[in-house]
């Protein structure tokens, strides 16, 4: 029942105040509802050329130095998330233009794979931005299966963190201690692409505040607050409490995609090459959920995500040079690969990581069954 | 509607347990033309006829902007209702491009953004496609253009049309002309027939004619929760008319029919012309679930037949047919998501 409460919730579209019916989008935002972004609760797709707006991608912004928190420096007049769209008469922060250089590489055997490499430009800010200012593109992950990874006992994720890469199998895990809003204190980040967030709930409100310009209990302030966009109403929070409980829930609730062909040749042969390339010392491919007394939907079970939520150093080629609490501009957190084969069917493409840059999943004969 | 991960698992896990082999071609259908007759007969179908129906609607808009007789309001009131039903009798499945290419949110997104409207029809643009293209959802679509031609009571007259409100639905109805010719080309033209009918023959959005067929019945099974208990159960336990879908041309309870015409569409394979379907399959392999299928159906139609005044007023003064309606969809819903779910699964590979 709240499960489909938080359904109906995620997909309502919010429009400008005051208006009978969802009320309160804006002044600046990304976009007008969860369901735009992760729509089919699935993977967004990135524009594919300069001229396609940003729909299912965000970017995160901030300047050098360390907020008190512990987080990214906001950029003054902007904050730490750049929206490029507003309501009807207020000013956008800026465009964001997107460019793709396309590159070829072969693997040893030959065959060959592309990847594109993006670049991005802010243009049209309504105030000068600063030098300096770091970006950082992130797509709309899936988002099923988010209470399970949530109740996985923090110890279980650190067992498989190797920092320095002490056993030295050249896989250093590292986690992320990020700044929990309701805990008052930095806690173990397992969502988004940096593990930048603690929690369910905290990333569900930051998502209605900054994505939507949506305020709640979590994040009672419009992130335009303080800028010229803002609008000075008091009508804050602008959703009841309940209902951000329910999206938080419906999405902590959401069931993982059933493995699909997994006798299948092809399939068998993908899981070999995927073993055998030791994918899985990242891409974990099980955990055990801790013994939850007070959410039995995803107390103590076995599952198969394919992530250490941990950060592993990335390199050069994929860094965003912008640091997020623990994790430094080349860090990004290891993707849970569950229900990735499943993305050509729910949402019409193949592109992949936090930019959508990738065309091809490597192993992706063997990850279509998950 | 949006495709929900929570049915298909439900799905994944039955046929995981039930496989049995069927090429089905000994019995009265093949699974491969059904899946080809659904996408020509049903989709393409639908999707051109709503095509044509908006590029009639832009027509006697433009003619109402040139010439402001009652008749010719009266013609466009009239055209968006039939576009309207083309649209509804499309939600019956709502997958493929139309999803994954976000054009469903374009053309149907329910709140309008008033303020925005107000603002937007109060600045000096100029109005054409493009502008609208580049304006919020919540500012195009169906909705916008009813709200226009309508008025927020429904009794909007010839005088009360400005003549920015006349150039703005212009280039309103140009834009869900265009945005509707975008989705019967993604199945015409464009490559989602192949996906669909060569379904575990090389498509690469469908690897097995399992996930084809389920495709179908999670969208029916969809619409139907979408109508029972998201369109109409919203308003009716809120109390609340200002959360009715189309309420200014009062047209809810004639969307509500169509979705579920929709998905009898769906089942029996036919928009106008018919080739093999759903029906076929099932009467092929169980007779009595076709009955019960079929009548289910045609409770449901005739449950929100019985609601004789417009829904917003209904929630109120009706509630007992709303509620008997409601019921009879989700009947329908628990008869496709469970008994026809699993003689797919039986039955498809």
């Amino acid at each position: 029942m709240i499960h489909e409460m938080g359904d109906k919730a995620f997909e309502a579209t919010f429009v400008s105040a005051p208006a009978p019916l969802n009320p309160g989008l804006g002044p600046i935002f990304n976009n007008v509802s969860c369901a735009s972004c992760h729509i089919a609760d699935g993977r967004g797709k990135p524009p594919l050329n300069s001229s396609e707006p940003l729909s299912a991608m965000l970017i995160r912004v901030s300047i050098p130095g360390v907020a008190s928190n512990g987080g990214p420096l906001a950029v003054p007049g902007f904050g730490v998330q750049l929206q490029q769209r507003s309501i009807n008469g207020v000013a956008k922060e800026a465009d964001v233009i997107i460019n793709y250089s396309e590159q070829t590489f072969s693997f040893p055997d030959g065959e060959t794979y592309s990847l594109r490499t993006p670049t991005y430009q802010l243009a049209n800010s309504y105030i000068p931005l600063p030098a300096g200012v770091m970006l950082s593109p992130r797509m709309a992950p899936p988002v099923f299966g988010l209470g399970l990874l949530e109740a996985v006992d923090e110890s279980e994720i650190l067992k498989f963190a190797d920092e320095n890469d002490a056993n030295g199998d050249g896989i250093s895990g590292k986690p992320n201690y990020v700044w929990n809003v309701l805990a008052g204190t930095r806690t173990l980040g397992r969502f988004g692409w940096k593990a930048n967030n603690p929690t369910v709930l905290q990333q569900t409100a930051g998502a209605y505040n900054e994505d939507m310009g949506i305020t709640s209990y979590v994040f009672p302030a419009e992130s335009s607050k303080g800028q010229t966009q803002y609008d000075n109403r008091n009508d804050d929070p602008e959703i009841p409490d309940s209902v951000l409980r329910a999206v938080s829930f419906y999405v902590q609730t959401l069931a993982v995609p059933v493995r699909r062909s997994a006798d299948d040749a092809t399939v068998l042969q993908g899981k070999k090459l995927f073993n055998d390339a030791k994918c899985g010392s990242c891409h974990r491919p099980a955990m055990q959920t801790g013994v939850r007394v007070d959410f039995p939907e995803v107390s103590n079970q076995r599952i198969f995500p394919y992530t250490d939520l941990l950060l592993h150093d990335m390199g050069e080629g994929l860094a965003d040079h912008r640091p997020d609490f623990d994790a430094n501009g080349n860090e990004w957190r290891t993707a849970p690969l569950w229900g990735i084969g499943l993305t050509q069917k729910v949402n019409g493409h193949n592109f992949y990581l936090h930019d959508g840059r990738s065309t091809f999943a490597a192993g992706s004969n063997f990850m279509a069954w998950r | 509607m949006q495709f929900r991960f929570i049915l298909f698992s439900l799905a994944s896990v039955l046929v995981l347990s039930s496989c049995k082999k069927d090429k089905s071609n000994s019995d009265d259908y093949s699974s491969t033309q059904i899946l080809n007759d659904f996408s020509v007969n049903v989709a393409q179908a639908t999707y051109n006829d709503l095509a044509s129906k908006t590029e009639q609607l832009h027509q006697a808009i433009t003619n109402f902007t040139q010439n402001q007789t009652q008749a010719n309001l009266d013609n466009c009131k009239s055209l968006w209702k039939q576009s309207r039903q083309a649209w509804e009798q499309s939600e019956g499945f709502l997958f493929g491009p139309v999803a994954t290419d976000d054009i469903d949110p374009r053309i149907d997104t329910w709140p309008v953004d008033f303020n925005s409207l107000d603002s937007v029809l109060n600045n000096q643009s100029v109005y054409d496609e493009a502008y609208v293209n580049s304006l919020e959802d919540a500012l195009k679509g169906f909705h916008p253009v009813e709200y226009l031609l309508w008025g927020v009571d429904g009794n909007k007259t010839i005088a009360q049309f400005t003549s920015r409100q006349l150039d703005y639905l212009e280039a309103l109805a140009a834009n869900l002309k265009t945005l509707t010719q975008q989705v019967a080309s993604s199945w015409t033209t464009g490559n989602y027939h192949n996906e669909f009918a060569n379904a575990g023959n090389g498509s690469q959005v469908f690897t097995t004619q399992h996930a084809a067929f389920m495709e179908m019945v999670s969208a029916m099974a969809g619409i139907c929760e979408e109508v029972a208990d998201g369109k109409m159960e919203d308003p009716l336990v809120s109390q609340n008319a200002m959360l009715e879908e189309s309420p200014f041309a009062k047209n809810s309870i004639i969307d509500f029919t169509n979705n579920i015409k929709s998905v009898e569409n769906v089942y029996l394979g036919k928009y106008t012309s018919q080739g093999q379907s759903l029906e076929s399959f099932v009467r092929a392999n169980n007779l009595s679930l076709d009955g019960s299928i079929k009548t289910k159906i045609s409770a449901a139609i005739t449950a929100l037949g019985n609601i004789t005044v417009p829904f917003g007023q209904a929630i109120f003064t009706q509630q007992t047919q709303v509620i008997n309606a409601q019921n009879a969809i989700r009947d329908l819903k628990s008869v496709l998501e469970n008994d026809l779910a699993n003689l797919v699964s039986q039955k498809i590979q």
